[in-house]
């Protein structure tokens, strides 16, 4: 299986319930979709990563360059139930300091 | 013992898929577990997509590269060849994970992954190709203690209870284990004043901390000591970060910490 996202809006936050994995194949299929949202004007952005086996360090760029985009705005983007080793990653490149790191999705979109 | 495997994929993003699946399924089979799995495919996929990206520049669909698994004693091994121009990456600086964002480099991360992944990673340009050779250290054999003087850690008697411990590289959760065993092992043997020589030691994880702490501990007990010397400036400042700089004897040198040693 390649990646599925599904986006759906609530009263203050955009989810986005990303599953599958994220490589150089298809990471700028879930940075577009991000964008889409945020061209729309919606900077709280919360990604599920849950149901995510699998993220290479292109799925990290397309997060940290929508979260410079957001940020900018006064938007911020957070992330919900890494896996193990998907936190892990996220932990050497120093980008668990960098995004607000949920253990649940609800309490990400609680966040906000 | 030796169990290789062989895959070619043609030099396009499509492909690297393959490549993760066939890694994924040597590795598994040469007994690693689901993190070092991990590890490894992911150590792949940033290699095949940088030689994709950097060394074909998204042309590559008419050059093969090609992947090679191979278990041995005590590493899986991959090796990963390409006829695009020279690149070593083991030569170029990686991106600092410590950098704000707004700092922070787009680019660079696949090799800085890479690096830190797998415990060996060498380069080499072989006739019109790049060989990157991966290494992942596979478990140890349960059950069987570790012998003292362990090749990685080579221990010296001095006399008057007192021995030197060399590791080298990296000390993280692959190797502190072997450490904690050499130097519980020493501290056995009425060995209570251990000095461990850190010159060659590049990396220190928190599991390496751990176990210096632990074994002080024993040592202290028995009116002995864990003295610390040639730490590089890298592992200095984590130190001082945890406060070790406070708990232990730090030395610049051997000598210099020898000398600190009770006469007989």
């Amino acid at each position: 299986m390649a990646m599925e996202i599904n986006a759906s809006e609530m009263k203050r936050v955009q989810l986005f319930e990303v599953v599958g994995r994220v490589d150089s194949n298809n990471a700028n299929e879930l940075g577009a979709e991000l964008d889409s949202k945020v061209d729309d004007g919606k900077t709280n952005l919360v990604l599920d990563l849950s149901g995510v086996e699998y993220m290479s360090s292109a799925g990290l760029r397309e997060m940290v360059r929508v979260l410079k985009r957001v940020k900018r705005s006064g938007g911020d983007l957070r992330v919900a139930s890494p896996s193990d080793r998907v936190k892990e990653v996220l932990e050497l490149a120093g980008l668990d300091t960098i995004f607000e790191v949920y253990p649940t999705q609800v309490e990400a979109v609680g966040s906000f | 013992m030796s169990d290789q495997s062989r895959l070619a994929i043609s030099a396009r993003l499509e492909e690297v898929r393959h490549a993760c699946d066939f890694v994924v399924e040597a590795a598994e089979r040469a007994g690693l577990d689901e993190r070092a799995v991990y590890h490894c495919q992911m150590a792949v996929d940033e290699t095949l997509t940088n030689i994709i990206e950097h060394g074909y520049h998204y042309q590559g669909d008419d050059h093969e590269i090609e992947v090679i698994c191979q278990a041995q004693t005590r590493q899986f091994l991959i090796t990963i060849t390409d006829d695009s121009p020279a690149f070593n990456p083991l030569e170029h600086d990686a991106p600092d994970p410590a950098a704000a964002l707004d700092d922070r480099e787009p680019g660079g991360w696949g090799i800085y992954f890479i690096r830190r992944l797998m415990d060996d990673v060498d380069y080499a340009r072989v006739g019109n190709r790049n060989h990157l050779i991966l290494a992942k250290n596979l478990p140890e054999p349960a059950g069987l203690p570790t012998p003292p003087g362990d090749d990685a850690f080579p221990v010296r008697q001095l006399d008057n209870h007192a021995a030197v411990i060399t590791p080298s590289r990296r000390l993280d959760s692959n190797t502190s284990p072997r450490l904690e065993t050499v130097l519980n092992g020493q501290l056995g043997t009425g060995n209570m004043w251990l000095f461990v020589d850190m010159v060659g030691v590049e990396y220190i994880a928190s599991s390496g901390l751990k176990v210096l702490v632990a074994v002080w501990r024993r040592a202290r007990e028995s009116s002995g000591d864990v003295v610390l010397c040639g730490l590089q400036p890298r592992l200095i400042e984590i130190f001082e970060m945890v406060g070790f700089d406070m708990l232990f004897d730090v030395h610049p040198d051997l000598d210099t910490a020898l000398a600190t040693r009770p006469t007989p």
